[in-house]
């Protein structure tokens, strides 16, 4: 479904992303791992078109390198911020409007109630989505909106930070939900290795720019390599 | 030919030196606190008019006015900083639109405390002539020229040695970074406005000894100085310096070689120009984008 | 305000209530038999509401903020003007034409779309000097500064003669809530919507698929129709026409009070403030202090932006209890 050929990215004298190269398969969920700084951001940037790159970005076998930012949604690439941004002077529900008719290309108010039940957002439908939201919230508009859209990929940057353990498993539970009833292929930047192990079939390590382990979970944690870059334990 | 070429290049020189003046105000401005103070010309304009006032009664000196300029033009600034900061919502586009109002106040002022009449300094000494070589220039011209360099020196002293000025430079490039080694954003901001008063007010004086000053003056001047800041780019004091002298240049040519209608064309047209074909401007890197 | 496409019956009541009560307002001079005097003033009021709508549509939906609306108005005026006259075409066709020339011009100002704020603002106004230099030298065209005097006024459709005081009012009336109404359309659309959200959160939008550079070419097209129209009306109206009076900087100027004045983030607002602001110009201000009355508006703006951003009816609706909703 996602091919990265090759890809680059420099900012100044700064080499972000470093011939980074790997295929995604439908339907899979990877990991995207690594220490801060190591590219996670930019590498999603680059899949859903906010940062130019050499080297090429390929979606079900097309070539969507120089495609703009807010045709890849019509695409089928759907993706969050680490830190929220909802669309301002909206209600919640107008900013899954938006997305749906931008994104998807039609109007089902049906759907859109739907999403904001999964969501648990359907309370909050008609909140100022800047304002009258607390930050779980917002976090959960984050995904709704990438949902409203209808993505064949969904690229999660770091949605479950900040939550603590109890939290995390449940918002884990959720992904899972979402995985299997929308039929999505996800990538998500995660620091948590517990996280990864459970919800992810694959995952990759981002070190410095460069790709430096892809496979399991298990396979990754116990190379070397990964282990020297990037510390963590496992959380209670 | 070229002789009139030259001239024109000469005098453009020195009329430049007057629009840096003007232009590193607003850019002080502009970095402390992010917003374009659309009053800023009508505050210089302002300044030329106290020199106008002590010249035409008590028959001094224009510079004279100096003191009495640096001081209703700081109290002025000093007073919309107060304004600006009361804005809470859609600080951008709200403070925009108020020193629009502000300058719109101080033009219509100025009209009517001083008229329409144009008016100029009547000090011969000034309009005396001195000749360099083939070209030639008004002592008022020169004089300013060289107060123009010596602030601009003072300036580029004072944001690199001073406390204060390294405050403003701090606040500038990274706001929060700033507050957490302990400088206060907002004292900085009042501190980075009084000295675009400051250059506000010297620069004022110096329009007044060798131009025609007129209320309708103070927009353009405004207009001017966001041309210059856009050509040169950010950051550099050398790189405002020279676009203004380029915009000074390019103005003293448009009215030698075409006609003085087209003059506020040329800067028009250089303005659009580099906005759209030289994003960071022609001598530094900035992100315009929104 | 809930947007989009179902209105709930009292909101649809509501607003057909609203909209009685302004052509009620409207009528009201007419009826009341007002003088050519008073009504004269109603139309350049009417006028300069029309700008203002246009103006707060720009800075409403997409976040545009221009300074040099003038540029539009004046294109509007001498194309509407020459059309006119040299082409033969008839006034009421000349005048859309107009408009339509003036959206052109604008295409000229497309690039200016992708700087932010205060530089998209300053890059308008230097368009709109441009305009109004070239329009004083390009003699052979526009007649220069001596002006453009010989062109048709307005005509008489089915009997009603349309170039009396009275008949100008009634077009224009009309012509204000023509434009209300396109307003009001796009901003209960979807892509209405989206435009809210693009003046702070552009990449949002684009992020889930709004093509906002594309969205917000349009609304300056329309903004600068919808102004060029009213430059020709006006035209055909004042009958005579030269560069500075077309193309000056009260028509960049005064829309901007006006809309601030009355709230630019609704439809009422802009059309109430440039009422109440011309009034207030004209009556007001001009018989207390002859030149420079515009300081008393200087002065009316930086209160307004200091004391209620929102306006005249921000205000009202402040008072009426607080926006748990997202404002419009």
């Amino acid at each position: 479904m996602l091919r990265l050929d090759q890809v680059s990215v420099r900012f100044g004298g700064l080499m972000a992303l470093k011939d980074v190269s790997f295929e995604l398969k439908g339907g899979e969920i990877l990991g995207l791992v690594g220490p801060n700084g190591a590219g996670k951001t930019t590498l999603f940037n680059v899949i859903s078109g906010l940062t130019r790159a050499r080297g090429r970005t390929l979606f079900n076998d097309k070539d969507i390198s120089a495609l703009p930012l807010h045709k890849r949604a019509r695409v089928g690439i759907g993706r969050t911020f680490q830190i929220p941004q909802p669309m301002k002077h909206l209600t919640v529900r107008e900013n899954l409007t938006v997305a749906q008719v931008f994104g998807a290309g039609r109007n089902d108010p049906a759907r859109i109630d739907e999403i904001l039940d999964v969501m648990q957002l359907s309370e909050q439908a008609d909140r100022d989505a800047q304002s009258g939201l607390a930050l779980q919230e917002l976090k959960r508009l984050e995904i709704a909106k990438a949902l409203a859209t209808e993505p064949k990929l969904l690229l999660l940057d770091e949605v479950l930070a900040g939550l603590e353990s109890q939290a995390k498993r449940q918002f884990t539970g959720k992904l899972k939900e979402l995985h299997a009833r929308f039929g999505l292929t996800i990538v998500i930047v995660e620091h948590d290795i517990e996280t990864i192990s459970d919800l992810c079939s694959r995952a990759v390590v981002l070190n410095f720019g460069q790709l430096i382990a892809d496979g399991t979970p298990a396979e990754v944690f116990r190379n070397p390599l990964v282990v020297e870059s990037y510390t963590g334990t496992p959380h209670a | 030919m070229t002789d009139l070429i030259l001239q024109a290049l000469f005098s453009g020189v020195l009329i430049g030196s007057v629009y840096a003046l003007v232009a590193l105000g607003l850019a002080l401005a502009f970095g402390a606190m992010r917003i374009i103070n659309l009053a800023h010309g009508e505050l210089v304009l302002l300044a030329a008019y106290m020199a106008y006032v002590v010249e035409s009664r008590t028959g001094l000196d224009p510079y004279m006015a100096i003191p009495l300029a640096l001081l209703a033009v700081c109290a002025l600034s000093a007073l919309l900083f107060l304004m600006i900061d009361r804005i809470r919502e859609h600080r951008e586009l709200n403070s925009l639109i108020l020193t629009f109002a502000v300058g719109i106040i101080l033009t219509n002022g100025l009209l009517l405390l001083f008229a329409s009449d144009m008016r100029s300094t009547t000090s011969p000494m000034l309009q005396d002539a001195i000749s360099f070589g083939n070209v030639y220039a008004m002592k008022g011209e020169v004089i300013a020229f060289a107060v123009s360099l010596v602030l601009m020196t003072i300036l580029w002293w004072w944001l690199k040695k001073s406390w204060y000025g390294r405050a403003v430079r701090a606040v500038s490039s990274n706001r929060d970074a700033a507050m957490l080694m302990g400088i206060s954003p907002v004292r900085t901001e009042l501190v980075a406005f009084l000295a675009a008063g400051a250059l506000a007010s010297f620069a004022g004086i110096a329009l007044y000894t060798m131009s025609v000053i007129q209320p309708a003056v103070g927009h353009g001047l405004t207009v001017k100085a966001f041309i210059v800041t856009v050509l040169a780019g950010v950051g550099s004091i050398p790189g405002v310096f020279l676009a203004a002298l380029l915009l000074g240049v390019t103005e003293a040519l448009t009215v030698t070689l075409a006609s003085s209608a087209l003059q506020e064309l040329a800067g028009m047209v250089l303005f659009l120009l580099v906005l759209f074909l030289l994003p960071n401007g022609l001598f530094g890197a900035r992100a315009r984008r929104g | 305000m809930a947007a989009s496409s179902s209105s709930s019956r009292p909101q649809m009541g509501r607003n057909a209530g609203l909209v009685l009560g302004v052509l009620v307002l409207a009528a009201l001079p007419l009826v009341l038999g007002a003088s050519n005097y008073l009504l004269g003033l109603f139309i350049s009021a009417l006028i300069l509401a029309g700008i203002s709508l246009a103006w707060a549509l720009l800075g409403n939906l997409g976040g545009m903020v221009s300074f040099g609306h003038a540029a539009f108005f004046g294109v509007g005026a001498y194309a509407s003007a020459l059309i006119s006259a040299r082409l033969g075409v008839p006034v009421l066709l000349a005048i859309p034409l107009a408009g339509l020339c003036a959206a052109l011009c604008s295409l000229a100002m497309l690039p200016a779309l992708r700087l932010s704020g205060p530089y998209f603002a300053l890059a308008i106004l230097a368009y709109a000097q441009i305009f109004r230099i070239l329009a004083t030298e390009a003699t052979w065209l526009t007649g220069g500064a001596a002006g453009l005097q010989r062109y048709p006024g307005l005509p008489t459709i089915f009997g009603f003669d349309l170039s009396t005081r009275t008949g100008s009012y009634v077009l224009l009336v009309l012509l204000v809530a023509l434009c209300a109404l396109a307003y009001v359309a796009i901003r209960r659309s979807h892509v209405g919507t989206a435009l809210r959200a693009i003046a702070e959160s552009e990449d949002a939008t684009r992020v889930v698929g709004v093509n906002s550079v594309m969205l917000k070419a349009w609304m300056l097209l329309l903004s600068a129709f919808m102004t060029g129209l009213f430059g020709a009306l006006n035209a055909h109206i004042i009958g005579f026409l030269d560069p500075d009076y077309a193309f000056s900087g009260v028509w960049s100027v005064m829309p901007i009070i006006a809309a601030i004045f009355g709230g630019y983030r609704t439809i009422l607002g802009p059309v109430a403030g440039a009422i109440l602001i011309y009034m207030f110009d004209q009556v007001v201000a001009k018989s207390l202090i002859a030149v420079g009355h515009q300081i008393l508006l200087g002065i009316l703006l930086a209160v307004m932006i200091l004391v209620a951003p929102n306006g005249v009816l921000g205000l009202f609706k402040r008072a009426k209890g607080g926006n748990r909703h997202a404002e419009a």
